[in-house]
C-alpha cells in the first residue's frame, strides 16, 4: 500500500515538475539580472523561434502590421524601462524623443537625400544629444516633479515643431520619406519591415541585457532603491541617472526613426501627450524591472488599441476605463502577479493531493 | 512704438488670463495640501464644469444660476465619484502608477465629455451687459472683473477653510504628518475624499466663469489644468497665495509675449517657465511649506 501509494506521488510530481518546466521555458528569467553572464538558454531559443516563424505561419498583412507597430512601441518601452523600471526616475517626455528621432530621419532622407541608414544612426545621436542637454538641469529633480518637467519639454517640443514649418512641415507633416534600404535591399513590405524591427529590437534587448549586468546597470538599481545610499556607496548618483536618460532617449530616437520610414510620414499629432502615457503603461504593465514584460505589454497595449478602433466613438472612453482597472488589479505588471499565481496553483495542487492521500 | 501702445491692453488681458490661472491652480493646491498627489484630471474637472453648464442652459431651459448650480453639484459628485474609484483603490500604490491613473481618468472624463456633449467649442453668455466698458485706452469686459471676483472670493473661502476651521486643520494635518494624523483619529481617506470634492467644486466654479471668455472644448481641459499647475508650482507649490501670485505671473508673462514673439509660441512659455522655476527655484517664489516631503 505505502508503496503503490509512493509511487503514484512519483508520477504526480513528475506531472507537476514538467508543467513547472514547461512554464520555465515560456515565462522570462526570474533572475535575469542576478545571474552574472548571460548564457543562451532554451526559453531564448523558444523567444527566437516564435518570432522568425510567427509572421510566416500567421501570414495576415494585418496581423503583420500590427507587429511592426508593437515592435516599434516595443523599442520604446525598452528604452522607458531601463529609465523607469530599473533607475526607479519617470518620464512623460517620452514621445519627444521618438519625435526628434522620426523628424531627424525625415529631413535628412527627404530634404538632404541621406541614405536611410546613415539618418538611422543619425536619429539616435540627435535623439541622444538633446536628451543630454535637458536631462543635464532637470534630471535632479525627482517624483512628480520629475514628471512635469519631462512632459513640459514634451509640450514644448510639439510646440517648435508647429511653429516651424520650413523645417517640419508644421501641423501637416512630412510626407514621402523613403522606406528603409541597406546595401540595395528596400524594406517595403510589411513582412520585411516586421524582420527589419524585430531585429533591431533583438539587438537592443541583448545591449540592455548586457547593460544592466554591468557596473553601471547595478547602479541603477542602487540609485533605484535609495539615492543616498547609492551615493555612500561611491555611486555618481546624477551621471547614472543622466546616462540612463541618455541611453533611453537613444533607444526612443531609433524607434522614431524606424517609425517615420516604415508609415513614411511623420506628423505631430503622433507624438503627443497620449503617446507618453502609453509607454509608461506599456512598462507599468508590463513589470518594473524586467525586459521582457515591457515588450510584451507594447504588443498587448498595440492590440488592444486596435481592438478598440472597431468601436470609434466609444472606444477612447473604453481605453482609459480599461487603463484604470488594469493599474488597480495589475499595480506590479500583469505577467509578474500571473506568474506568481500560476507558479503557486501548480505547486498547491501537488501539494494538495499530497497531504489528502497523506492522512488516509 | 506700436508694440509699447498695445502693453496696458495686453496686461489687461493678462491679469484676466492670470485669474483664470489662479482659479484653476488653486484646485491642485487643496488636493497637494491634503493628500500630496497631483490631480492631472484637474483640467477636465474645469472644462465638465463649463460643458454642463452649458448643456443645462441650452438643452434643457434652465435660468443661468439655476443651471450653474447644478453644473457645480454634479461636478462636484464626479470629483467624489473619481475619489472612490481611482484614487482610494490605488491609496497604498507608488507614484507612477498614481501618475498613470489620474491621467487615464482625464482621458476618460475628456472622451466621455465629447461622447455626451460633441466635439464642438462652446461659449456660454456673460454674466452681465455685454458691452466692455474702457478706462483710459483700454477695454475691459465685465466677464473679466467677475472671474477677479471669483478668483479672490475663492482664496478668501479657502483661507477661512484651512485657517479657521477644524475641518481645514485635520486635511492639512493628513498631508503633512499622516502618522500624526493617525494617531489623533483623523480619518485620512475621508479628508481625501472631501478635499476631492472641494477641489472638483472649484475647478467647476473655474470653468464656469471663464467659458464666457473663450471657448471650451472637449480636449482643453488637459492644456488648461496644467497651466493652473503651473501657476500652482511658480507661485509657491502648495499655498493659496502662492497660486494666486503665480497665476497673475504667469497670466501677464504670457500676454506680454505676444507683443515680442509669434503668438503661435504663447504655449510654450508657460512650459519654459515651469522648467526654469524647477530648475531655478523648486518650491516657487513664496516658497512651499512641503517641498522636502516624501513625494518630491
Amino acid at each position: 500500500m505505502v508503496d503503490q501509494v509512493h509511487k503514484e506521488f512519483r508520477r504526480r510530481d513528475l506531472l507537476y515538475s514538467g508543467a513547472l518546466w514547461l512554464l520555465s521555458l515560456i515565462i522570462p528569467d526570474p533572475q535575469l539580472h542576478y545571474r552574472r553572464e548571460y548564457r543562451f538558454r532554451k526559453r531564448d531559443l523558444f523567444y527566437l523561434l516564435t518570432i522568425l516563424l510567427l509572421p510566416l505561419i500567421w501570414s495576415d498583412p494585418h496581423f503583420h502590421h500590427i507587429m511592426v507597430l508593437g515592435g516599434i512601441h516595443g523599442i520604446l518601452a525598452l528604452g522607458l524601462t531601463l529609465f523607469l523600471g530599473y533607475a526607479g526616475q519617470i518620464s512623460l517626455g517620452q514621445a519627444a524623443f521618438f519625435g526628434i528621432g522620426a523628424y531627424t530621419t525625415a529631413i535628412l532622407t527627404t530634404r538632404y537625400g541621406f541614405p536611410s541608414f546613415l539618418a538611422f544612426w543619425a536619429s539616435a545621436l540627435t535623439a541622444f544629444l538633446f536628451a543630454y542637454l535637458i536631462g543635464r538641469p532637470i534630471l535632479k529633480l525627482k517624483g512628480y516633479f520629475l514628471a512635469l518637467a519631462t512632459l513640459g519639454f514634451g509640450e514644448i517640443f510639439l510646440v517648435m515643431v508647429r511653429e516651424s514649418p520650413r523645417l517640419t512641415g508644421g501641423v501637416i507633416g512630412i510626407f514621402d520619406i523613403p522606406f528603409f534600404s541597406f546595401a540595395g535591399f528596400i524594406f517595403d513590405t510589411y513582412l520585411k519591415q516586421y524582420y527589419l524591427i524585430w531585429g533591431v529590437l533583438m539587438g537592443l534587448v541583448l545591449f540592455s541585457k548586457n547593460l544592466i549586468r554591468s557596473k553601471m546597470g547595478r547602479a541603477f538599481l542602487a540609485v533605484a532603491a535609495s539615492e543616498d545610499g547609492a551615493s555612500a556607496v561611491g555611486i555618481d548618483v546624477s551621471r547614472i541617472k543622466l546616462g540612463v536618460f541618455v541611453i533611453g532617449a537613444a533607444f526612443a530616437g531609433l524607434a522614431g526613426s524606424l517609425f517615420a520610414s516604415v508609415m513614411s510620414t511623420a506628423n505631430p499629432e503622433t507624438f503627443s501627450l497620449n503617446l507618453s502615457v502609453l509607454i509608461v503603461m506599456m512598462v507599468i504593465l508590463g513589470g518594473m524591472g524586467n525586459l521582457y514584460g515591457p515588450i510584451a505589454g507594447a504588443i498587448f497595449l498595440t492590440y488592444l488599441i486596435d481592438g478598440l478602433s472597431r468601436y470609434q466613438e466609444y472606444s477612447l472612453p473604453i481605453y482609459g476605463v480599461i487603463l484604470i482597472l488594469l493599474l488597480i488589479f495589475f499595480p506590479d505588471g500583469i505577467g509578474t502577479r500571473l506568474r506568481i499565481r500560476l507558479i503557486y496553483l501548480i505547486s498547491y495542487w501537488g501539494r494538495k493531493r499530497r497531504r489528502e492521500k497523506v492522512e488516509l | 512704438m506700436d508694440i509699447w501702445a498695445t502693453l496696458p491692453q495686453l496686461l489687461s488681458t493678462g491679469i484676466t488670463f492670470g485669474a483664470i490661472y489662479a482659479l484653476v491652480g488653486l484646485g491642485f493646491v487643496t488636493i497637494a495640501r491634503a493628500s500630496q498627489i497631483i490631480n492631472f484630471a484637474q483640467g477636465e474637472f474645469v472644462m465638465l464644469g463649463g460643458m454642463i453648464t452649458f448643456f443645462l442652459l441650452n438643452k434643457i431651459h434652465l435660468p443661468y444660476p439655476l443651471a450653474a448650480l447644478f453644473a457645480i453639484l454634479i461636478v462636484v459628485l464626479i470629483g467624489f465619484l473619481m475619489h472612490l474609484l481611482v484614487i482610494y483603490p490605488l491609496r497604498k500604490a507608488s507614484l507612477p502608477i498614481l501618475l498613470m491613473a489620474t491621467l487615464g481618468a482625464s482621458l476618460f472624463l475628456s472622451s466621455t465629455s465629447a461622447l455626451l456633449f460633441g466635439t464642438l467649442p462652446k461659449a456660454l453668455p456673460p454674466f452681465s451687459a455685454r458691452a466692455p466698458f474702457e478706462i483710459g485706452n483700454i477695454s475691459v469686459s465685465p466677464q473679466s472683473l467677475w472671474v477677479l471676483v471669483a478668483a479672490f472670493l475663492t482664496l478668501f473661502s479657502l483661507y477661512l477653510l484651512s485657517h479657521r476651521t477644524l475641518l481645514g486643520k485635520a486635511m492639512e494635518a493628513s498631508s503633512t504628518d499622516p502618522l500624526g494624523a493617525d494617531l489623533t483619529g483623523i480619518s485620512r481617506n475621508l479628508m481625501i475624499f472631501l478635499a476631492f470634492g472641494v477641489s472638483a467644486g472649484i475647478g467647476s466654479v473655474a470653468g464656469i466663469f471663464i467659458t464666457p471668455i473663450f471657448y471650451v472644448s472637449y480636449h482643453s481641459g488637459i492644456l488648461i489644468g496644467l497651466k493652473g499647475f503651473i501657476a500652482a508650482a511658480l507661485g509657491g507649490w502648495g499655498k493659496h497665495n502662492g497660486a494666486i501670485l503665480g497665476g497673475f505671473a504667469l497670466g501677464v508673462l504670457e500676454s506680454l509675449s505676444v507683443a515680442f514673439i509669434p503668438s503661435g509660441y504663447k504655449d510654450a512659455i508657460a512650459f519654459i517657465v515651469l522648467l526654469l522655476i524647477l530648475y531655478i527655484r523648486p518650491k516657487g517664489i513664496l516658497g512651499s511649506p512641503f517641498i522636502d516631503s516624501r513625494r518630491w
